[in-house]
């Protein structure tokens, strides 16, 4: 709007000053500004950015992972993603001016199940413990009883997640045992739980260990009527049979390893699927494939009777915004990867992360203390006291071996993550069994 | 402005295929890696770069967006996405921050955290803020999390279990309270589209736990109850939820710390010109006063001397409400915007957001009936009752004419309703071209106006196929 316009536009209304159309802000509730400094030119933010983004320090080597992982990211996807048109877009409601993205969002939910080789995906959660609370209440709504069963190792801010998700129904949340030695489920333990009040089962794979436990294969078996959840690693789907093929209900994840960048945290997405029969009791948006008045191929948000905007109270979920631009970065990760892409860096992933193990246990620093397979992340017991820990590490400007006890319900001291990706270069790993070498038992 | 969507029959993205995939050097899957948890087939689509390019560029093509054109859905302040915000979140120091780098590591994004939560706690007048909620929706079941929270704490838990929220509130609003476990108590609106106070008397009780109501409102209008309205509630033992969604209609003239609002959630992809991503990312960070600072999620960023760190040690803290620490690469674009525009900046863009939608209202007002006449705030609902046509027509009407429609049919309380909110960035020139397009569209045949849109990539798409036939995937 130019100025000029300004005495125009208020003429037109019959009004003589901007300030007028405040003038039914009673005086008791008005401001008079706002006590934060005046606006600069976009010469100095950029500036000023620049010398705030220089105080962050990029680790020159780094095995940081535990929900959050530095992963090759083909150029294209970040292209497609800040394509304008689908990055200053707002919810596709009018279909018809909509198609691309409706389009967009359709081969992701299509991706996204042939992946985890279930039935059906919504169009996008916001993370990873955000779709596992989601999917803790679906499981409420689509089963019975009043009974949560999730592992007593699990990551503190998945579990804090589902804790206030189920909080306003009337559930408990009740653990089971991992074992100890195997780092796996104890499934004695779940069965002997398992009972008719069980409504659902959160199992890991990986799990909060790291572990890809096949012992989650096996819930089946003994779930009963409770609803299986599968919190899985879509990258590790490349080489590991997916939720689909052992009998998950919903299979829910954290997408940001599909194209996302760390960003410190977000914004990430929420990978969300289910088996059809409970489509109607699924959260969140859903793109439905139809026609036309003309009879051709056309897209629309559907079965949006499930959602706030509607059903208001009592909706399915109470999400509005999500995280659609991820969902497009996911997709174009997949697509330009290709299955044998997706293979390779699961199949890397698993390379390094044995490669990790037998160097750190050749220099007596650590020991892998489970009989199982990791997939990224790699919990090592130290023999290294934390804080000799800490001072090597830091001395060698590695980034990594976080204590376990700080992310995941393991109150052990002594155990530390260091994780991998197929990015990891031998050298790395060489460097950190250099740092860590020498230590005394 | 008048978009013209392209049309291209363009096919799956699985329909594409190629052999071409060096994005990676090709690894097998070690021979160690047991049989019984090995993946069989795998069928994921294999499409060329020049495909994938092309691929998308064609889908976003047959997409409207606000840097198309004016993007009037109300509630939804759909304004223009800056682009130095962009700039600044692509700084590599920025994107590629693992969130457990460690506080030394992180001191930049830490310190944009916490000048966020600074400016944003000025614009509220709210004595605590957390950034950690993913969207506007997030924010407010954190709110609705604090408030069963503190009632726990203090003892009245089982007893507070009713939320109030007027009948003009937005989905999300009962949503989040029944997902917190409250009842909902529905607030009819008065003759002049505000709360009727009768009514907010005669529902609150002891067991109302709070209000949650926006300011303006749905219809954009200011509620000038609100002080007396906060003194009802508060003296009914409950708390006031301000509902963030529309608070471009206020940056510098009133805030919810002002108005007597104990928690207010704001949409920063909203108000602060994040880009809305087709659907998202958002974010959506909440503030409370005093009372309620020990029960946000954790962490929050404090600083001490130059230092800034994470504090997780908030007494009755509700825990998590994401994985991290909420949407940092919407957190620094929001950062960006504020700092750019600063106190006068804000103040300017709520003024000329208001006066936009004001004189878009005044020129409808010759055919369509306004309900409630008052000035009106960052937006406005017009009925199209009585004339004949169809909200829905007249959104189609429009989409021919390449102009993206209002939110229609909401809020529910105004039949044939279209919902119009013009930002502050949208020329005079542009409303004057709406205008008269939506005047235009009242004229136009009833067997003419049935047959659109013909201009855009689909005609009507069947939505009640859709639903039936469930095809969600291909």
């Amino acid at each position: 709007m130019h100025s000029k316009d300004v005495p125009e536009m208020l003429n037109f209304l019959s009004l003589k000053d901007i300030g007028d159309l405040f003038s039914d802000i009673p005086p008791d509730v008005r401001v008079d500004g706002i006590n934060i400094p005046a606006g600069i030119s976009e010469e100095k933010l950029l500036d000023e950015a620049s010398a705030i983004a220089s105080l962050n320090r990029l680790p020159s080597i780094s095995f940081l992972g535990k929900g959050a992982y530095r992963r090759f990211i083909p150029s294209v996807v970040d292209h497609v993603s800040s394509i304008p048109q689908f990055q200053t877009a707002y919810t596709p409601y009018q279909a018809e001016i909509s198609q691309g993205m409706l389009q967009a969002l359709f081969e992701y939910q299509s991706v996204i199940s042939d992946l985890t080789g279930m039935d059906m995906t919504n169009s996008s959660m916001y993370d990873g413990p955000t779709a596992a609370g989601e999917a803790a209440r679906m499981a409420y709504r689509c089963s019975e009883g009043d009974t949560f069963l999730v592992p007593d190792i699990i990551d503190r801010n998945v579990l804090s997640v589902i804790q206030n998700y189920l909080h306003g129904l009337p559930v408990k949340i009740t653990s089971y045992m991992v074992d100890r030695k195997t780092g796996k489920i104890d499934l004695a333990d779940l069965a002997s739980k398992v009972d008719r009040n069980v409504f659902g089962i959160f199992a890991g794979i990986p799990n909060a260990l790291g572990i890809l436990d096949d012992n989650v294969f096996r819930i089946q078996e003994i779930k009963g009527n409770a609803m299986l959840v599968t919190y899985y690693d879509p990258i590790s789907l490349g080489a590991v049979k997916p939720p689909g093929e052992y009998g998950t209900d919903i299979a829910v994840a954290e997408g940001q390893q599909l194209g996302i960048h760390l960003a410190m945290g977000g914004p990430y997405l929420g990978l969300f699927s289910f088996r059809k029969e409970y489509v109607r009791k699924s959260p969140g948006r859903l793109i439905g494939k139809t026609t036309d008045s003309d009879g051709n191929p056309a897209y629309v948000m559907t079965l949006q009777t499930r959602e706030q905007h509607i059903r208001r109270d009592r909706a399915m979920s109470n999400i509005c915004t999500n995280q659609a631009l991820m969902a497009i970065s996911a997709l174009s990760y997949l697509s330009a990867m290709g299955s044998k892409g997706l293979r390779s860096v699961s199949a890397a992933t698993l390379k390094n992360s044995r490669k990790l193990i037998d160097a750190l246990e050749k220099t007596g620093a650590g020991k892998y203390p489970f009989n199982a397979i990791p997939f990224s992340d790699v919990l090592f017991k130290m023999h290294l006291s934390s804080s000799d820990l800490a001072a090597r590490l830091g001395e060698s400007g590695i980034s990594g071996g976080i204590p376990a006890r700080d992310l995941i319900t393991f109150p052990e001291e002594g155990y530390h993550f260091f994780s991998v990706t197929e990015l990891t270069g031998d050298e790395e790993i060489e460097a950190l069994a250099h740092a860590l070498g020498g230590a005394t038992r | 402005m008048s978009f013209h969507q392209a049309r291209y029959p363009e096919r799956l993205v699985k329909e594409y295929s190629s052999d071409n995939s060096s994005f990676i050097e090709y690894t097998e899957i070690p021979e160690w890696f047991p049989d019984s948890m090995r993946r069989g087939s795998l069928n994921l689509p294999q499409i060329a770069e020049y495909d994938v390019v092309r691929h998308f560029t064609r889908l976003s093509e047959m997409n409207y967006s606000v840097d198309t054109g004016v993007y009037p859905l109300g509630s939804c302040t759909m304004k223009f996405n800056p682009k130095y915000a962009d700039r600044i979140a692509s700084i590599q120091e920025f994107s590629e921050v693992h969130p457990l780098s460690g506080e030394d590591n992180m001191q930049g994004s830490l310190r944009i955290m916490y000048e966020l939560q600074e400016m944003l706690k000025s614009i509220s007048q709210m004595d605590e803020v957390s950034l950690q909620p993913p969207a506007g929706a997030q924010g407010e079941f954190t709110g609705i999390m604090i408030i069963r929270k503190f009632f726990e704490v203090n003892g009245e838990g089982s007893i507070r279990n009713e939320i109030l929220i007027p009948d003009s509130a937005h989905g999300t609003n009962p949503a989040s309270s029944a997902m917190g476990g409250f009842k909902t108590v529905e607030i009819p609106s008065n003759g002049d589209g505000m709360v009727d106070l009768g009514a907010l008397e005669s529902a609150l009780s002891e067991r109302t736990a709070a209000l949650m109501i926006t300011n303006p409102n749905t219809l954009g209008i200011f509620d000038s109850q609100i002080s007396e309205i906060a003194r009802m509630v508060h003296s009914a033992g409950g708390f006031l939820y301000y509902d963030g969604a529309n608070f471009n209609a206020i940056l510098g003239k009133t805030a919810p710390g002002k108005m007597g609002f104990d928690i207010t959630h704001f949409n920063l992809h909203k108000t602060f010109a994040t880009p809305h991503g087709g659907g998202g990312p958002g974010a959506g960070p909440v503030g409370v006063v005093k009372k309620l600072k020990d029960f946000l999620p954790v962490p929050i960023v404090r600083k001490n001397m130059e230092r800034y760190f994470l504090d997780s040690s908030l007494k009755n803290t509700i825990g998590k409400v994401a994985g991290f620490y909420g949407n940092f690469g919407i957190l620094l674009r929001a950062w960006a915007y504020i700092r750019r525009n600063g106190s006068d900046g804000l103040c300017e863009i709520t003024e000329r957001a208001v006066l936009n939608t004001n004189y878009l209202a005044g020129k409808l007002s010759q055919k369509y009936r306004i309900p409630y006449a008052k000035i009106k705030k960052h937006e406005v609902v017009v009925s199209s009752e009585g004339t004949g046509k169809r909200a829905l027509d007249i959104a189609k009407y429009l989409l021919d004419q390449g102009l993206h429609p209002p939110t229609i049919y909401f809020p529910l309380i105004v039949k044939e309703a279209l919902m119009i909110e013009m930002t502050e960035t949208v020329s005079r020139e542009d409303l004057d071209l709406y205008a008269e397009s939506m005047l235009k569209a009242l004229e136009v045949s009833e067997s003419e106006i049935s047959e659109m849109p013909r201009n855009t990539a689909v005609r009507r798409v069947d939505e009640v196929k859709a639903a039936r036939d469930q095809i969600l995937r291909w």
